[in-house]
């Protein structure tokens, strides 16, 4: 019982108390609990990752990391609290935060703080490596994916197109930046529509009949995994085949096929990274970490986790290996060193989560390739294609 | 015997000044958790106004701060300081006399439903009124400028939130004690007495609704220069449901259960969340962290719906008259001051409360 209370009061205690600085702090917050939870394999792959390092290597260059893994709950005050343990309390040297929100808030104080920041978000709002060159995001941005969605629809000959999105700020600010850019036109596709949904629908049965009436040959949609459950669910209904349908890399999830079973068959999705599973090095270190721990999740998100763990720990050894070997005692000029590392990402082999990627651009890999449902699982189609 | 207030006075407001330089003594951290505190705690002073005192129950919180934070928003990008802050409160002022004009025809629940529509329009009109709110995208804020000098830290934004929420405070309790302040207590207990009393009913609930609207106003413009961004989804129901627990945890028609209340709907995810970790079980208790929120404001429905503030006072009692049976001699000026619910409170109590509803 005295040592409950104890812990109880250690507890407290550190509320009022930073901790001691130890090896290498990396701060990660996701959304464990809350609406987007579904892909918080992201969270857990890059956290998951430092714990293999520690377990195998050590950690990096012979230096624990401590690895916090925290909820942001998809809530922009408890992010920004969060950031705000991370950089003061945790003196972490690199933040891996959640939400395209939290990252357009805090992108001009992370540059005040001087703290390299990893987003999930694939927004190009917050990629700017001149204006805010602390932030980085991990994959080509939603423009991109859109327009790699729908080249692969114009190569296989399609000439229509509709474009649904919700009604947030994911799914429409994409959606106007590639149709301001005039791109479709270019490519030679006819924009019949742009159909705008609530974020939280259950039933869009309206709106798919609409769809079918303007009879397009490819429909594009920039949503998450439940909002794609209700559009291919609600296809069926009309008598619209799964085959029309592109979505973005959130819609890549397993949960698709399994709920849908043969409605999801012929769905397309923009793929970044390996899936769960793949025959890939990277995938090995996942199974010599899941013998010894217990995975939370096994999905390509998670894939994508591992994936940011491993450049963000490669950033971390070039700048201990340029300081003599040992982390720099100034959390400053550690935090400068690790997102001038970051910078100097090139080439880096990620174990095969995506080919060897370079981070100069702030946003490694601008490849993408085509996954498709066949038989209740993704299989790739053709080889990877660069957005730009 | 007048000493003895100007003494109490000069004590609040020299612990108020401490309160604001302590801020500053913080870390970014702590100087983050004090203002969110102070903030949730001016919201949630508005809303007991309203119900807590003047009996008109709201879900159109989370909108009005909304309509405040937008207005310091913009007015601030434009160079305004201190008009920013005012301004915001004038706008929540005029949404909450709009939002409250049909209480003067409804009551009780059919009310409540009625701030919770006003709640879904405001947020669509966050949505679609983009030259004001920037739509999704959201509004970025800049930096507040007061008098002239920028203020760039958490410790100075938890300091003006810190001293705003003192104002608030002594301005509410003040009103209280006016003859507005005592018509909202009437009108909260029974309506049909307050105009049989010569209350002007529907004047007196237009005052509680601009008063408490200017108020959240205030709290959304300190809101937004912290946050630098204001989205459409930062103001939905559940920030509005929040407010709503704030009061009934702190305890409805008590101004410092808006602090207790603020207190506890802010720190306890993080204390959940502090604990989880030196258990090693975080994991575990984040999915445990709503479900316990959800329960404690239950156990409170059931079993001390006068809230922490109640619970507080009881203990105070308890520890004083376990002092007086130690030393009775010495200990009745405690246990005589431990009186617990004064006729303010009396009347605060939600289950003493005439409820009635449907249209009038």
């Amino acid at each position: 019982m005295k040592r409950h209370i104890g812990r109880v009061l250690l507890a407290v205690a550190l509320l009022a108390a930073a901790p001691a600085l130890a090896d290498v702090n990396v701060c990660i917050w996701g959304t464990i609990t809350g609406p987007d939870a579904l892909v918080n394999g992201m969270s857990y792959g890059t956290h998951d990752y430092f714990q293999y390092l520690n377990q195998t290597k050590g950690g990096i260059a012979g230096q624990k990391v401590n690895a916090l893994l925290l909820d942001g709950r998809y809530k922009l005050d408890e992010e920004l609290k969060i950031y705000r343990r991370c950089v003061d309390q945790e003196n972490a040297v690199v933040i891996n935060g959640w939400s395209t929100g939290s990252a357009k808030a805090l992108r001009e104080q992370v540059q005040q703080d001087a703290v390299p920041f990893v987003s999930e978000t694939f927004s190009s709002e917050v990629l700017d490596p001149v204006k805010y060159p602390f932030v980085f995001i991990a994959g080509a941005t939603y423009e991109q994916q859109m327009l790699i969605g729908l080249r692969a629809a114009k190569a296989a000959g399609a000439k229509k197109v509709i474009l649904m999105h919700g009604d947030n700020e994911y799914g429409r600010a994409p959606v106007t930046v590639v149709r301001k850019s005039g791109e479709i036109e270019k490519m030679g596709l006819q924009l019949l529509d742009t159909i705008e949904f609530r974020y939280d629908a259950q039933d869009l049965t309206a709106q798919l009949a609409r769809v079918k009436a303007a009879n397009p040959d490819i429909v594009y949609i920039q949503s998450s995994t439940p909002q794609t459950l209700v559009i291919l669910r609600d296809a069926a209904k009309v008598g619209l085949s799964p085959k029309l349908f592109i979505g973005n890399m959130y819609n890549i999830s397993p949960t698709i096929p399994e709920q849908l079973g043969p409605a999801a068959e012929g769905f397309r999705a923009i793929q970044i990274y390996a899936n769960y599973g793949d025959p890939i090095p990277a995938m090995k270190e996942i199974e010599a970490f899941k013998a010894k721990n217990t995975l939370a999740k096994q999905d390509l998100y998670y894939m994508k986790g591992w994936f940011k763990g491993k450049v963000i720990a490669a950033a971390i050894e070039s700048a201990i290996k340029k300081n003599g070997g040992k982390a720099p005692a100034d959390i400053k000029a550690f935090r400068k060193s690790v997102r001038d590392e970051l910078e100097n990402v090139k080439g880096l082999d990620v174990g095969g989560i995506t080919p060897p990627v370079t981070f100069a651009n702030h946003q490694g890999p601008t490849q993408a390739r085509m996954s498709e449902v066949k038989g209740g699982k993704y299989v790739a189609l053709g080889d990877w294609v660069n957005a730009q | 015997m007048p000493a003895r207030p100007a003494r109490s006075r000069a004590l609040v407001l020299a612990a108020v000044v401490v309160a604001v330089a302590a801020c500053f003594a913080l870390n970014r951290f702590g100087a983050y958790l004090v203002h969110s505190v102070a903030i949730a705690a001016i919201g949630a002073l508005a809303l007991n106004l309203l119900t807590g005192f003047c009996g008109q129950i709201s879900f159109a919180q989370g909108a009005l701060v909304g309509i405040g934070a937008y207005t310091a928003g913009n007015l601030g990008n434009a160079g305004w300081g201190l008009g920013a802050i005012l301004a915001a409160g004038l706008a929540g002022a005029v949404a909450s006399l709009v939002i409250g004009l049909p209480a003067l025809r409804l009551r009780g629940l059919y009310y409540a439903i009625a701030t919770l529509a006003a709640q879904f329009v405001i947020e669509y009109l966050f949505k679609i009124a983009e030259p004001i709110t920037k739509g999704f995208s959201g509004l970025i804020v800049k930096p507040l400028v007061l008098f002239g000098r920028t203020l760039a830290s958490d410790q100075a934004y938890a300091a003006l939130a810190v001293g705003v929420l003192a104002l608030t405070w002594a301005a509410l309790a003040r009103l209280m004690r006016t003859n507005v302040g005592r018509a909202f207590l009437v009108v909260r207990e029974n309506e049909l007495v307050a105009k049989g009393m010569g209350i002007d009913v529907a004047r007196t609930k237009m005052w509680a609704f601009v008063v408490s609207g200017f108020v959240t106003g205030v709290s959304g413009a300190l809101l937004v220069f912290t946050h630098r961004l204001a989205t459409p989804e930062a103001f939905e129901l559940p920030l509005s449901i929040d407010q709503v627990a704030m009061i009934i945890v702190g305890g409805q028609g008590i101004w410092s259960g808006s602090l207790l209340g603020a207190a506890f709907v802010v720190l306890l995810p993080e204390a959940i969340q502090r604990v989880g970790e030196a258990f090693d079980i975080a994991k575990l208790l984040f999915a445990m962290r709503e479900m316990a929120f959800g329960l404690l404001i239950i156990l409170f429905l059931m079993f001390e719906p006068r809230g922490l503030s109640a619970l507080l006072r009881r203990l105070a009692r308890w520890v004083a008259g376990a002092v007086s049976r130690k030393a009775p001699a010495t200990a009745s000026p405690a246990a005589a001051s431990a009186e617990p619910l004064g006729p303010r409170a009396t009347l605060a109590a939600p289950n003493t409360r005439t409820q009635s509803g449907g249209s009038t």
